[in-house]
């Protein structure tokens, strides 16, 4: 049994790994003591604007309006149990960012796959993530981020999870980053993609060989520390389980 | 699309270990290596070798074979930006994965040389696959060993005789369900002097076959 195995961990995914390089701490909470995995309402609206953009894609005929319901519809399920004080203003937000995701988007036609399943092994260990959006015919594998700011290029962590997707699927595909705000949008294509499926796999290995110090999911958590300022903590249940566990 | 663009002139990793074959460019011989009974045996499969050989994704760069120590590869996918050379130590080379055919073992082996003379024979084998690759989509090549041409360079006592592999592709295969490139951790430019690799600044349209239009919400 490996270090993974033996923390219940089947296959890292780079969100996880990402969540390793931002905080330890979280990683430690979430995907070693298990932990809930509240998020907080920015990535619920990320994940609503992506649903009202997914609509609109895949259904030609649908409105706007349509789409933008259907997004905050899906925000609402998501939140429904969120004490987050940002809540009302994100909702607000999310009509923007399906407009701007579609105008972005549209071009590129109905796509292929939307939240298909990637696999891969790196240094002997799996891997797994959900690809956005896929267009088959012109290769293209595409993940949607919506900020409040438009990024000039693809921030590392985006590049190595898209970089992740473009390896499961085999030579030929490109991976491209759609960064999109309220009022605007930049599709950036993605460059380097063994060097970052490189860096996902150190990660992973140093995920691995920190998971190999202890079996004791306490005694990796008292190895680091969190840093509760950070948005990671944002959630007031997560940060009541920080507190609960590294007393600060 | 040249592999080695200069011949002239010149990464151990942390994963799993693959078997390897090795092309002996002094002899023109092929062997596997195998670990049996404490200790490692050289298998000649020079007349017998065959291998669906993953030429899609071959990689290319610079390797250092230096005598003590583990190999060391800074290489990334021929189709993908090259890495720099991180030293005079490593030279042009490359690696890929191919899988043997039962004769010889039928098992993957990795196969990496950086000897001018191997990288001359895998040149005109990935020119030979590029030109049919088209016409074989989603295939791999089966290749072959057909020959070893003896290359002289020198004079007089620095005369000096390495043979150049001959492959030849006799074959195209679906992709064996084992042979899986994965990218090894020390891939690409890592352990190259410079910056960080780009991860791209470079704003793209959707491609023009695309049937919506833009303003298109229905």
């Amino acid at each position: 049994m490996n270090a993974f195995e033996r923390h219940g961990i089947t296959h890292l995914s780079p969100s996880a790994c990402n969540s390793f390089v931002a905080s330890q701490a979280m990683f430690v909470l979430t995907r070693v003591l298990k932990k809930a995995n509240a998020v907080g309402a920015a990535a619920h609206r990320g994940t609503a604007a992506e649903t009202g953009i997914a609509h609109g894609l895949m259904n030609s005929g649908a409105s706007l309006t349509a789409c933008v319901e259907a997004a905050v519809e899906h925000f609402k399920i998501l939140t429904s149990m969120s004490t987050d004080p940002r809540l009302e203003k994100e909702r607000e937000s999310i009509a923007g960012f399906v407009e701007q995701g579609l105008l972005a988007l549209k071009p590129y036609g109905q796509p292929s796959a939307v939240q298909s399943k990637a696999e891969f092994v790196i240094d002997g260990i799996p891997f797994l993530g959900y690809i956005d959006f896929e267009w088959a015919a012109s290769k293209i594998i595409l993940d949607l981020k919506t900020a409040h700011v438009v990024s000039n290029s693809i921030k590392p962590a985006h590049a190595r999870q898209v970089a992740f997707y473009v390896a499961s699927r085999g030579a030929g595909d490109t991976g491209r980053v759609a960064y999109v705000t309220p009022k605007k949008s930049a599709v950036l294509a993605l460059e380097n993609v063994s060097e970052h499926v490189a860096a996902l796999g150190k990660i992973g290995k140093t995920i691995e060989r920190f998971l190999s110090i202890s079996d004791d999911p306490l005694e990796l958590a008292s190895l680091v520390v969190p840093d509760v300022d950070s948005f990671y903590f944002n959630d007031p249940l997560i940060r009541q389980q920080a507190f609960e566990i590294w007393g600060i | 699309m040249a592999l080695f663009k200069n011949l002239s002139s010149g990464g151990g990793n942390f994963g799993e270990i693959i078997p390897i074959i090795k092309f002996d460019a002094r002899s023109g011989r092929l062997s596997t290596r195998n670990y049996s009974g404490g200790e490692y045996v050289n298998v000649d499969v020079t007349r017998t070798f065959k291998a669906v050989m993953d030429l899609e994704n071959i990689e290319t760069g610079y390797i250092s074979f230096s005598t003590g120590g583990a190999p060391d590869f800074c290489v990334a996918r021929a189709t993908e930006k090259q890495p720099t050379q991180p030293s005079q130590d490593h030279k042009m080379g490359f690696r890929m994965l191919l899988k043997l055919s039962k004769d010889c073992g039928g098992d993957i082996r990795e196969f990496a040389s950086n000897a001018r003379a191997c990288l001359a024979g895998i040149e005109a084998l990935y020119t030979a696959y590029e030109a049919a690759a088209g016409e074989n989509h989603g295939k791999l090549p089966i290749v072959v060993l057909k020959d070893a041409v003896a290359i002289v360079s020198g004079e007089g006592a620095r005369k000096t005789t390495n043979y150049s592999p001959v492959f030849e592709i006799v074959g195209w295969s679906a992709r064996p369900a084992d042979l899986v490139y994965s990218p090894k951790a020390r891939s690409g430019a890592v352990g190259a002097a410079g910056a960080p690799p780009a991860t791209g600044s470079t704003r793209v349209e959707a491609p023009a076959t695309s049937s919506d239009t833009a303003d298109g919400f229905g």
